[in-house]
C-alpha cells in the first residue's frame, strides 16, 4: 500500500499547487511566530528584535520555498505560469495583433469544429445505446449493380435466423408513412417502423409505461398495437399517465398504445412510433419481398470478423441452393452506425477532407505567425539580454511557445462558442430540411472529443506562431544582437522579409475580390424583401399517399387515385367558406427542380441571334395550373398567361421570369424564343441516335416570384396526371398559417385519410430556411476571406512600419549628411511600393485563377477589374500608412543623437 | 555546552533525524527541530528552515503523512506523523547508520603503529 500512499501524495502535491503553495506559507507562518515567541520568552527579547533571529535560524526563506517547489517537481510549472501571465500582457500590449490573430484563427478554429463535429457524426461507430458499437446491420450486395445494396431480403432473414450463432436479437424493420389521427389534434403524417420485438431486447432500453412489442404481437392475426416515443407521448397526448390502452389511427387503421419508450429512444432511424413487422416470407415469392432492413447485435465475444466471416459462409450456402436468385447476390455485415454511409472507403474520404480543412488554420496560422514574427524581431534585445542573463535558447522559445498558445487558446474558446450556435442553428436547419430522417445518433454538438480536437489545433497554431518565429529570432548569436541594438546598427532583414511581403500583397489581391463579390451577396440577400404580405398566409402543401403498403397495388392505378383525390382536395379547399385560392403546382417555390436547357439561337422575334447572349443554359422549372399567377399575384411584364390550350397534351408553352430574361436575353424581347432540356451529360456520343426533346416556346414573361428567388425560373403548363406528387398552393386571406395548415389537414382527412402531408409549412418559413442556409455558407466565405485579408493587410502594415523603423540610423546619417527629408520620404516609399507593386502582380495572376475555380461568371470583367482595382488601392494605402509613420519619426530623431549613441 | 556539529554533516542525516523524532511522536515542523536540538543536548544544530524540504521529501515517499491539527496554544500546524513503511525504512536506516558508526569509529580508533 505505500506505493499507493506514495502515489497519492506525488499526484497531490504534482496537482494542488496552489493549495501547496498556501500550506508552505502557512507552515512557515506558523513556525517562524512558534520561533518568535520562544525567543521572546527565554532570552526575553523585543518581539521585532526576536522575530528578526526567528528569521535568521530559519534560514533563508525563499530559498526553502524554492527548494520546496524543486522538490514538488513543480518548478517548470511555476516558470511555465510566468509565462502565461506574460502572455496575457502581451495579449493586452498589442491589442491590434491580438484582434487580428483573435479573429482569423477563431474562423479557421470555428470550421474545423464544424468539420470534425459532421465527420465525427457521420463516421461514428457507436450507437448512444448499451453497447451500442456491436450493433451491426446486414444486407446483400448485388455484384452486377455495383455495390448497391439490395433489400429485398425477407427470405434470407429467415435463414441468417436459423444459422448466424454470432449475432443476436436479429430483427429487421421497415418504415412506412402514415397519418396519425387522435382524438383531440389535427391529423399529422408520422414515420412509423414497423419492427421485429428484437429490435427493443437489442437496444437494452426499458419503456417508461407499458411494455414494448413482443413475439406474439408479430403474429398474424394479433390485435393492432403500437409503442409511441417520447415526444409523441409528450406533444400528442400531453404526457397523460394513462395513456396506455388509449387508442389512435393510423391511416385507416386503429391501434392499442401499448407503451412509451423514455427520451432519446428512436432506434432504428429517428423514429417515435413502433408497430410490429408483420411479414410473411412465404407470402412472396424469393426476391421479390418487400424491402426489409435487417439488425442484431454480436453475440458475447463474437468479433465483426467472426459474425462477418460466418455470414459469408451461409451466403455460399444459399448462392448454391438458389442459384436463379441469389447467383450475383453476397451478403454484408457493418457496424449499424456505419451501416448509413454511401459505402464503407466514404469515411476514409470524409477524414480526408476533415484533414485538409484542418489546413486551413495553417494557412491563418502561418500569416498570424507572420506577425508574431515581426513582433518578436522587434523584441531581440529582450531575447539578447534574457539569453545573456543565463536563459536558454529552449527557455526563450518556450517562453514564446506559451505566449502563442495564450493568444490560440483565447481564440479557441472563441472559435468554439461561435461553433456552438453555428451547431444548434444548422442542427434545426438540417432536421427540419430532411424531414427527421436524419439518423437519432447523428448530432452537430460540441463533445468532449471536439475539445480535443480543437485543443490540438490550438497547440499546432502555438507551434506555428510561436515555436517557428522564435526559433529564427534566437537563431542569431547574441552578442550580435546586443551589439546590434546597443550599437544601433540595423538588423537585416533581407530576401526572406521582402518575399514574405510579396506574398502577403499578392494572397489579399487574389483572395479579396471573392470576398467582396460573396459579401455582395450576402447584403443583396439580406436587404430584399422577401415578405408575403403579412395580413395573408400562404401555405405549401404536398399531400402523398400510404407508401409501400403492404398489398402492392398497381402503380398506375395508384397513380390515378392519388390524381383524383388531390384535384378533389384542391376542389373542396377551393369552395371553403373562408375563401382559400388553391392551385396547383408541381413543387413549392424553392424547392423546385433544376434543368440544364439548350437555347434555340435561331427562333426568335427579329433576325435569328440578336440578344441571345448564351446557347445553354440552367434554370429551375416548376409546372403550375391556370390560376397560378392570378392567385400569387404574380405580375405579366410581357405576352401572355396560361390558356386552357397550353394545358392540352404535347402543347410546347413556356412562361419565363424575370431574371431569366435577364441572364439568357440581356433584357432583349424574349417572346417566340424556344428552349428545351439538354440531353443527359456524357451521352455527346448517342446524341445523334436519341431524340432530342421538342422545343418550347416562350409564350409570355412575369415578374420573378417569390421576389428572394432571383434566380431564372421557368413555367410551364401543369397536367395533373404527369406530376407526382403535386403540390397545393394555398392562399388565406385571412386566418394564421397553422390554423389554415390544420384546415387542410381536416379536408385531407375527408377526402382520403390516407393522404398524408409530410411537408405542410407556410411558404414564408420555407423561404426563410433556404435564405438561412444560404446566408449561413455566404457568411462563412466572407469571414474565412476576410480573416485572411485582414491577416494579410496587417502582415503588410507590421512588415513595412518594421522594415522601415529599422532604418531609423540610416535615416539619421543621411540627414546628418544634409539629405533633404521629401527626397528620403519618396526613396522610402518608393522601396515599398516597388514591393507592392510585385504582390499585386502576382495577385492579379492568382485572381484569374480563382476567379475561374470559384466561378465569378455571373460578376461581368468590368465589374471585377474595378473590385481588383480597388483592392490594389486599398494595398498601397495601407503601404503609405505603414511606411509614414516610421519614416516621420526616423525623419524627426537629431543626427547628433544618433551619432552620440553611435 | 558540546561545540555545535556543522550543518553539512548533518544534511545527509537530516531524514533519519526526522523519521526517528517522528517515530517518538507526531510533531510540527517547529516542534521537529527543537526535538533534534534537545535530544542531541544541543550538539546538532539543524538549520530550521531544511527540515520542511526533508518532510516533503519523506511525505512524497509515503514514508511519513501529515495533517492539519490544532496547537496546545490553539493555532493551525500540520502536523507529522510516521507510516507503516516509514517504521520500517526507519528500522532499515537505523542499522545502516549504526553499520556506518561502528566502521567509521574502528576506521578512527585504529593507532598508529
Amino acid at each position: 500500500m505505500s506505493w499507493l500512499h506514495g502515489t497519492g501524495a506525488r499526484l497531490r502535491l504534482l496537482f494542488a499547487r496552489q493549495s501547496s503553495e498556501s500550506r508552505m506559507d502557512r507552515e512557515f507562518q506558523f513556525h517562524i511566530e512558534m520561533e518568535t515567541e520562544r525567543l521572546a520568552r527565554e532570552f526575553s527579547l523585543e518581539p521585532n528584535e526576536a522575530r528578526r533571529r526567528a528569521l535568521v535560524t530559519f534560514g533563508g526563506m525563499e530559498k526553502h520555498r524554492e527548494a520546496l517547489r524543486d522538490g514538488r517537481g513543480a518548478a517548470w510549472l511555476g516558470g511555465l505560469s510566468l509565462d502565461f501571465k506574460l502572455g496575457l500582457r502581451m495579449l493586452a500590449k498589442y491589442p491590434g495583433l491580438t484582434l487580428v490573430g483573435v479573429l482569423g484563427m477563431s474562423v479557421a478554429v470555428t470550421i474545423g469544429a464544424l468539420a470534425f463535429t459532421a465527420v465525427a457524426a457521420v463516421t461514428g461507430t457507436a450507437l448512444p445505446l448499451d453497447e451500442g458499437d456491436r450493433i451491426v446491420a446486414i444486407d446483400n450486395i448485388d455484384l452486377k449493380k455495383h455495390d448497391e445494396g439490395r433489400e429485398t431480403h425477407l427470405h434470407d432473414l429467415a435463414v441468417w435466423r436459423e444459422g448466424l450463432r454470432t449475432v443476436d436479437d436479429l430483427g429487421a424493420y421497415r418504415t412506412v408513412d402514415r397519418n396519425l389521427i387522435t382524438a383531440d389534434a389535427p391529423p399529422a403524417s408520422v414515420r412509423v417502423a414497423e419492427m421485429t420485438a428484437s429490435g427493443f431486447r437489442l437496444g437494452r432500453v426499458a419503456p417508461i409505461l407499458g411494455r414494448y412489442l413482443n413475439t406474439d404481437d408479430e403474429q398474424a392475426g394479433a390485435p393492432e398495437v403500437v409503442v409511441i416515443g417520447y415526444s409523441v407521448w409528450r406533444n400528442r397526448f400531453g404526457g397523460r399517465g394513462d395513456v396506455v390502452g388509449s387508442r389512435v389511427t393510423l391511416g385507416t387503421v386503429s391501434h392499442t398504445v401499448v407503451g412509451v419508450m423514455p427520451e432519446g429512444f428512436a432506434f432504428p432511424v429517428n423514429n417515435q412510433m413502433w408497430a410490429p413487422l408483420r411479414l410473411n416470407p412465404s407470402a412472396y415469392e424469393r426476391g421479390n419481398a418487400p424491402p426489409i432492413h435487417v439488425f442484431g447485435r454480436l453475440a458475447p465475444g463474437a468479433s465483426l470478423d467472426d459474425a462477418s466471416r460466418q455470414l459469408t459462409m451461409i451466403g455460399q450456402r444459399l448462392t448454391a441452393a438458389y442459384p436463379t436468385s441469389h447467383e450475383n447476390i453476397r451478403p454484408r455485415m457493418l457496424l449499424y452506425a456505419r451501416s448509413f454511409l454511401d459505402s464503407p472507403g466514404t469515411a476514409w474520404l470524409l477524414h480526408l477532407g476533415q484533414v485538409a480543412i484542418s489546413l486551413l488554420l495553417v494557412v491563418i496560422g502561418t500569416n498570424v505567425a507572420v506577425l508574431v514574427y515581426a513582433r518578436t524581431a522587434s523584441r531581440d534585445a529582450e531575447m539578447a539580454v534574457r539569453t545573456a542573463l543565463g536563459a536558454s535558447r529552449r527557455r526563450i522559445v518556450t517562453q514564446l511557445f506559451a505566449e502563442a498558445l495564450v493568444l490560440s487558446a483565447v481564440a479557441s474558446v472563441v472559435g468554439l462558442v461561435v461553433a456552438h450556435f453555428v451547431f444548434q442553428r444548422l442542427e434545426a436547419m438540417v432536421r427540419q430540411s430532411a424531414d427527421d430522417q436524419i439518423p437519432f445518433w447523428m448530432r452537430l454538438e460540441i463533445t468532449p472529443s471536439v475539445m480535443v480536437y480543437v485543443a490540438g489545433l490550438a497547440v499546432l497554431a502555438a507551434v506555428i506562431i510561436g515555436v517557428i518565429p522564435g526559433l529564427k529570432a534566437t537563431r542569431h548569436r547574441v552578442s550580435a544582437n546586443l551589439q546590434q541594438h546597443f550599437g544601433g546598427a540595423s538588423m537585416r532583414l533581407g530576401r526572406t522579409w521582402t518575399a514574405l511581403l510579396v506574398t502577403q500583397v499578392a494572397v489579399s489581391v487574389a483572395a479579396l475580390p471573392v470576398a467582396v463579390s460573396g459579401g455582395k451577396g450576402l447584403v443583396r440577400s439580406v436587404l430584399v424583401d422577401r415578405s408575403t404580405p403579412a395580413t395573408e398566409s400562404f401555405v405549401m402543401a404536398t399531400p402523398l399517399p400510404d407508401e409501400r403498403s403492404p398489398d402492392r397495388r398497381d402503380d398506375k392505378a395508384r397513380r390515378a387515385h392519388y390524381t383524383d383525390r388531390v384535384i378533389d382536395l384542391a376542389r373542396r379547399l377551393g369552395t371553403e367558406p373562408n375563401g382559400f385560392d388553391v392551385v396547383l403546382m408541381s413543387a413549392p417555390p424553392g424547392a423546385e427542380s433544376f434543368l440544364r436547357i439548350d437555347i434555340d439561337p435561331m427562333a426568335g422575334p427579329s433576325t435569328p441571334n440578336s440578344g441571345v447572349t448564351r446557347a445553354e443554359g440552367e434554370g429551375v422549372v416548376d409546372r403550375v395550373d391556370a390560376r397560378f399567377f392570378a392567385a400569387f399575384d404574380v405580375r405579366a411584364l410581357s405576352g401572355r398567361m396560361f390558356t386552357p390550350g397550353d394545358f392540352a397534351a404535347g402543347t410546347p408553352t413556356l412562361i419565363v421570369n424575370r431574371s431569366f430574361v435577364h441572364r439568357y436575353f440581356g433584357d432583349g424581347n424574349a417572346l417566340g424564343r424556344r428552349v428545351r432540356p439538354s440531353p443527359p451529360q456524357g451521352t455527346a456520343a448517342k446524341r445523334t441516335d436519341s431524340r432530342p426533346e421538342p422545343w418550347w416556346e416562350i409564350v409570355g414573361v412575369v415578374e420573378d416570384f417569390p421576389s428572394l428567388a432571383h434566380g431564372p425560373k421557368m413555367y410551364l403548363p401543369l397536367r395533373p396526371a404527369e406530376v407526382y406528387p403535386m403540390t397545393l398552393g394555398v392562399r388565406a386571406r385571412t386566418g394564421a398559417p397553422a390554423a389554415v395548415a390544420d384546415r387542410i389537414r381536416e379536408v385531407g382527412m375527408a377526402v382520403d385519410p390516407t393522404l398524408r402531408f409530410t411537408t405542410i409549412r407556410p411558404l414564408q418559413d420555407a423561404l426563410d430556411d433556404e435564405v438561412r442556409l444560404e446566408r449561413l455558407a455566404i457568411l462563412g466565405i466572407v469571414m474565412v476571406t476576410l480573416s485572411v485579408v485582414l491577416l494579410s493587410a496587417a502582415g503588410i502594415y507590421a512588415l513595412m512600419s518594421f522594415t522601415v523603423a529599422r532604418r531609423r540610423r540610416e535615416i539619421g546619417i543621411r540627414m546628418a549628411l544634409g539629405a533633404r527629408s521629401g527626397r528620403v520620404v519618396v526613396e522610402i516609399l518608393a522601396s515599398a511600393m516597388r514591393q507592392i507593386g510585385i504582390g499585386i502582380a502576382i495577385g492579379v495572376a492568382g485572381t484569374g485563377i480563382l476567379g475561374r475555380t470559384v466561378g465569378g461568371d455571373s460578376d461581368p470583367l468590368s465589374e471585377f477589374l474595378v473590385l481588383l482595382l480597388g483592392v490594389g488601392v486599398m494595398m498601397v494605402i495601407v503601404g503609405v500608412i505603414a511606411t509614414i509613420g516610421p519614416a516621420r519619426r526616423a525623419l524627426r530623431v537629431q543626427p547628433t543623437e544618433l551619432l552620440r549613441s553611435e | 555546552m558540546a561545540p555545535r556539529v556543522q550543518t553539512d554533516a548533518l544534511r545527509g542525516s537530516i531524514d533519519l533525524l526526522v523519521l526517528k523524532t517522528l517515530s517518538l511522536t507526531s510533531m510540527h515542523g517547529w516542534g521537529i527541530t527543537h526535538r533534534i536540538e534537545q535530544l542531541s543536548g544541543g550538539a546538532l544544530d539543524v538549520n530550521q528552515g531544511s527540515v520542511y524540504p526533508a518532510l516533503q521529501r519523506l511525505e512524497k515517499e509515503g514514508l511519513i503523512t501529515s495533517d492539519w491539527a490544532t496547537t496546545d496554544n490553539n493555532r493551525q500546524a500540520r502536523y507529522y506523523r510516521l507510516t507503516a513503511s516509514g517504521r520500517r525504512a526507519l528500522r532499515v536506516e537505523l542499522e545502516g547508520w549504526r553499520r556506518f558508526a561502528i566502521g567509521l569509529e574502528a576506521v578512527l580508533r585504529t593507532v598508529e603503529p
